[in-house]
């Protein structure tokens, strides 16, 4: 590869230190540029949320006079609270419960020899890749039949059960562990069990945080679930279905609107700055390991 | 240690994955028994579904269209990124952040911002005397419209994107260099080569994300139509303007979980199935992660 | 782990997966409750009464609902409100959270009626000698399908125009428009633009979708007929619509279809305080009495007045009608105690006083003439013309259909298309009824 090109087309460095600088500033100003129109739309979004309802209806992009009330009426109007608490009871739980299934699932795949592993690994990557909604019909008359539709539970129970993403991320990460190390505790007489709790779960920690953080903010984000099983029970709203439908059931104007929208992003910014690391390591494995 | 995962499966995907098909030869709302009806619900799709197959072009353009331009966009911004040599984790997080903003908040942002009436986009055209167009109101435009938010909220193929090209060695660049290469000659050499899995990763699974593209343009068309939905349900906003952005699997909610033809619904699904398996096994047959081989070293 | 013990566990997994499954497929809802011979004395337990009204609406139903709690102290009335029909059927379906359900129309009432998703109130009716005489023809027509009384109607929307009686003054118009072409000669002139060259504000707005413009609504303008007598589409050999959706093109055009999307799409939210009839940024509006009451709710200095909507040019006799259509109300399938709820539906549809009471509140028309004669009904100058549109003879409303509203969306996604790119109409609406009839096909058929 490093025969590209001839070596006599070496060229003079002075020219070349100049065209560094021009390409420097260059490069500058557009990364600049587009980062004002990345933030912009935030921006707008706050600025709007300042703004009296008044206001919000006509061509001004400045608030005036700057005020809070919309978010007191954000509190105050909408269950917002509410719509938070069932947002982080299903993304809690759906976590605790993924982890709990997933990760003895994912060791067992990425350790132990089986007949019919190669045929359960490929429909764990099937059933992670497929469509949800080409199955969404006859799970969900299961659950009707079983009566919990209308509550968050048939989104939250089946990890239980594993998420088959998690599963092979965690085998991924668990993959990149030396094999020595279990098979040393192995013969200090450590079960599978044993082996998983003291050597996997403690060396694949970074692993594990970031498919909990994975399944985490795909539980706090997603809207089709909810809206499929929660929609006819407000009581269960997340907060994705409540801003979705928020302009239609409660048909606020835009400044409400737009101040639960900030409220919305903030959680998710804060968790970020804390978890940036593994989250960042995370989204790069799940792509890189191609 | 397994069972629970494999009942799993069983139970939330070995078992619908049938009984979707059993679905699709019967007539079902729920209410009373399935009743078989042989291929109707096939016939009636393939020959007098009114909207699936604009609803299947529609996805097919955010396949063929909106993957694509994500993946260059993402692509250019990482090696923009690569380049900055000051305040580099500023820059990363800046562009990281759209992505973390949630789909349904990021909706509604751009829904507000490109609102033809107040919103701050033609507002901004206004003052340079350019009338603004209708966006998420102009049938014509809203996909398009879609395809902006699209490209705000590409930060994590960006990321993905950016830890591939740190991953090519500094040192094949500086050979290349001193052999005389150019730019371009580098990023075709040197760099495509090595990130090509990443992409090629990048793409198939875009595809496999697009083609269930449901909550961005079902949001989009509920906020943007302003209507309000006194008594008919999530359902009847979807599509606004003119079907424009009525994708696949909204079409399939529509028909099973708006009027409750869950057989019918499950037609579409099996179709969806059938598409969706061929990028699936090109997925399985081209990339190594996939194989269980590796399970068994 | 050993291969063996392995494989019996996945074995048993699949095995227990498949069981689980067939059990889930095998039992369906719950059984109905056989009615008893005689209604009883007293009432007890608790019961669950979903609808979609909302806000000040909903605060309406439920002052209605004590008064049914207070009559029965040993009653229990469980209130779900803002439930639409899609929700509605989600719950029904799901087996016996709710007992009474209400919809905001009557397009859920051929397919509930066809699926048992209501119960055949049949049996009720005739033992406790329900008089069904009560209620108005067309009203008694949408609340039952192919001979099934599923439904029963809880007070109706009536439709007719809304003027603001100063914007029509300042532009010299002393009466409301009759027929299509004064209302659209009318709205041309009470229309204003900015210096721009956009509209600032409006007549009447011809863009279909708009608000309550919506096929059903304008039908009987033009004594338009949606369904034959079999149920399939009369939509393409109706002469009605044509008329109506060329005049309504044509007025599109006079002003511009981009010109008037941006300024819709500016406006405020239809039931919210910034309707645009309400900030006076149209002068003219096709809208339900229901209205009457956000206006003195939101609005009370606008200074308007109602009358029936204009008829198209060639029916001038239908002056007076408009579309009817209602709440309607019935007991889910598996209610686990249809007596309750029956008692409950029995308040709600044929007692008097509850029925002027809501309609009172919520400014509908009562649906039982009793209710309609009663001397405690508030009737104002503005209201009037609805009661009055509710007992016209020509009235018409949209016919209970196994699709539901399936066939009015259909042709209100037809029509939306061809305001804006126009085409061959004839061919157009020929395709409208077949996709209609194939829909029946593949709900009804064989």
């Amino acid at each position: 590869m490093t025969a590209v090109g001839t070596r006599s087309a070496l060229r003079s460095t002075r020219p070349r230190h100049f065209g560094r600088v021009l390409n420097w500033i260059g490069q500058h100003v557009v990364l600049s540029g587009l980062a004002v129109l990345f933030l912009a739309p935030v921006v707008f979004v706050f600025l709007t949320s300042m703004m009296t309802s008044n206001q919000t209806l006509t061509a001004t992009i400045w608030p005036d006079p700057w005020t809070w009330d919309n978010y007191v009426r954000a509190f105050t109007q909408v269950p917002l609270v509410r719509w938070f608490a069932n947002s982080a009871t299903y993304a809690v739980l759906a976590t605790a419960f993924m982890l709990a299934s997933s990760i003895p699932a994912a060791y067992v795949l990425a350790r132990i020899r089986f007949r019919g592993a190669n045929i359960l690994f490929t429909a764990i990557i099937i059933a992670m890749l497929l469509p949800p909604q080409v199955t969404a019909v006859p799970i969900y008359v299961m659950w009707s039949k079983l009566g919990m539709t209308g509550t968050l539970l048939p989104l939250i129970l089946p990890n239980l059960l594993g998420d088959a993403f998690s599963i092979f991320l965690l085998r991924q990460f668990f993959l990149t562990i030396p094999s020595e190390y279990a098979d040393a505790a192995r013969i200090d007489g450590n079960g599978e069990w044993g082996v998983l709790a003291r050597v996997i779960i403690p060396m694949a920690k970074p692993g594990i945080a970031a498919t909990a953080i994975f399944m985490f903010f795909n539980s706090w984000n997603d809207y089709y679930g909810p809206l499929l099983y929660t929609s006819e029970n407000e009581q269960w709203w997340p907060v994705a279905i409540g801003l979705a439908s928020f302009r239609s059931s409660h048909g606020g104007d835009w400044g409400i609107t737009m101040a639960i929208t900030m409220l919305v992003m903030v959680p998710v910014v804060i968790i970020f700055f804390f978890a940036q690391r593994t989250f960042v390591e995370g989204i790069a494995l799940t792509g890189v390991k191609g | 240690m397994l069972a629970p995962a494999v009942l799993g499966l069983a139970l939330f995907f070995v078992y619908p994955l049938l009984a979707s098909i059993y679905y699709s030869f019967t007539r079902y709302n729920l209410v009373s028994d399935p009743q078989w009806i042989g291929l109707r619900n096939y016939q009636y799709l393939f020959a007098d579904d009114p909207n699936v197959w604009q609803a299947a072009g529609n996805t097919l353009w955010f396949v063929a269209v909106m993957v694509p331009v994500k993946l260059v966009f993402a692509f250019a911004i990482a090696g923009l990124l690569t380049r900055a040599k000051t305040a580099t984790g500023l820059w990363r997080t800046l562009y990281y952040l759209p992505a973390l903003v949630p789909p349904v908040a990021s909706v509604v942002t751009f829904v507000f911002l490109f609102n033809p009436g107040t919103g701050p986009v033609n507002l901004i055209l206004k003052a340079f005397g350019i009338d603004g167009p209708l966006w998420f109101n102009d049938p014509a435009l809203a996909k398009p419209s879609l395809l902006l938010l699209g490209i705000w909220v590409t930060g994590d193929v960006m990321i993905i994107f950016l830890a591939g090209l740190l991953d090519v060695p500094r040192d094949l660049y500086e050979a290349s260099g001193l052999d005389g290469a150019n730019g371009v000659q580098k990023l075709w050499y040197i760099t495509l080569p090595t990130i090509v899995p990443v992409l090629l990763f990048s793409l198939v699974t875009g595809i496999i994300a697009a083609l269930q593209f449901f909550t961005e343009a079902s949001v989009a068309s509920s906020v943007a139509s302003g209507k309000v939905s006194i008594g008919e349900g999530a359902g009847a906003g979807f599509g606004y303007p003119e079907n424009s952005l009525l994708t696949y699997t909204q079409w399939l909610y529509i028909r099973g979980f708006s009027n409750y033809q869950l057989g019918y619904a499950s037609a579409l699904a099996v179709l969806l199935f059938v598409v969706a398996a061929v990028f699936l096994t090109l997925l399985l047959r081209r990339f190594s992660a996939f194989t269980p081989d590796e399970a068994t070293r | 782990m050993k291969n063996a013990s392995l494989r019996r566990h996945l074995l048993g997994a699949i095995v227990l997966a498949a069981t689980s499954a067939v059990l889930l497929s095998g039992c369906t809802g719950t059984a109905e409750v056989p009615i008893a011979s005689r209604a009883p004395s007293t009432l007890k337990g608790q019961v669950s009464f979903w609808h979609f009204f909302s806000g000040r609406e909903a605060g309406v139903i439920q002052s209605t609902v004590d008064d049914f709690m207070k009559a029965n102290p040993g009653v229990k009335v469980d209130v779900h409100p803002g439930q639409d029909d899609e929700k509605l059927q989600k719950a029904i379906s799901a087996g016996n959270t709710v007992d009474l359900g209400m919809s905001y129309s009557t397009d859920i009432v051929g397919s509930f009626c066809t699926s048992g998703a209501f119960r055949d109130l049949t049996p009720f009716i005739k033992r406790d000698n329900v008089d069904l005489t009560n209620l108005t023809p067309i009203v008694k027509s949408y609340t039952e399908f192919k001979g099934v009384r599923c439904a029963m109607p809880v007070l109706t929307d009536d439709y007719a125009l809304y003027y603001n009686t100063d914007l029509l003054t300042a532009a010299g118009i002393d009466s409301p428009p009759k027929t299509l072409t004064e209302l659209e000669d009318d709205a041309l002139k009470l229309t204003t633009y900015n210096p721009d060259g956009s509209i600032k504000t409006l007549g009447f707005n011809p863009l279909m979708g708009f608000y309550e413009n919506a096929a059903a609504h304008y039908g009987p303008s033009a004594g338009a007929k949606w369904l034959n007598a079999d149920g399939s589409s009369a939509i393409g050999s109706d002469s009605g619509w044509p008329e109506l959706i060329t005049w309504q093109t044509n007025f599109v055009k006079k002003i511009g279809y981009a010109k008037l999307q941006k300024f819709s799409a500016g406006l405020g939210q239809e039931f919210e305080a910034d309707n645009a009839f309400q900030k006076g940024k149209i002068a003219m509006n096709l809208d339900g009495e229901y209205r009457t009451a956000f206006l003195a709710d939101q609005a009370p200095g606008l200074k308007y007045a109602t009358a029936p909507f204009p008829t198209a040019d060639s029916h001038t006799d239908l002056y007076g009608a408009g579309y009817i259509t209602g709440n309607i109300a019935g007991i889910s399938k598996g209610s686990q105690n249809p007596e309750l709820a029956w008692a409950l539906l029995k308040y709600l549809t044929t007692d008097t006083g509850a029925l002027v009471k809501m309609a009172n509140g919520l400014k509908n028309v009562p649906s039982t003439a009793d209710a309609l004669k009663s001397p405690k009904l508030e009737i104002s100058s503005q209201y009037k013309t609805f009661v009055d549109v509710a007992s016209n003879p020509h009235s018409a409303t949209t016919p209970p259909s196994p699709i539901g509203a399936g066939y009015q969306q259909t042709f209100e996604q037809f029509w939306d298309k061809y305001q804006k790119s126009g085409g061959d109409l004839a061919a157009g609406l020929k395709s409208v009824d077949k996709q209609i009839n194939d829909s029946l096909a593949l709900v009804n058929g064989p």
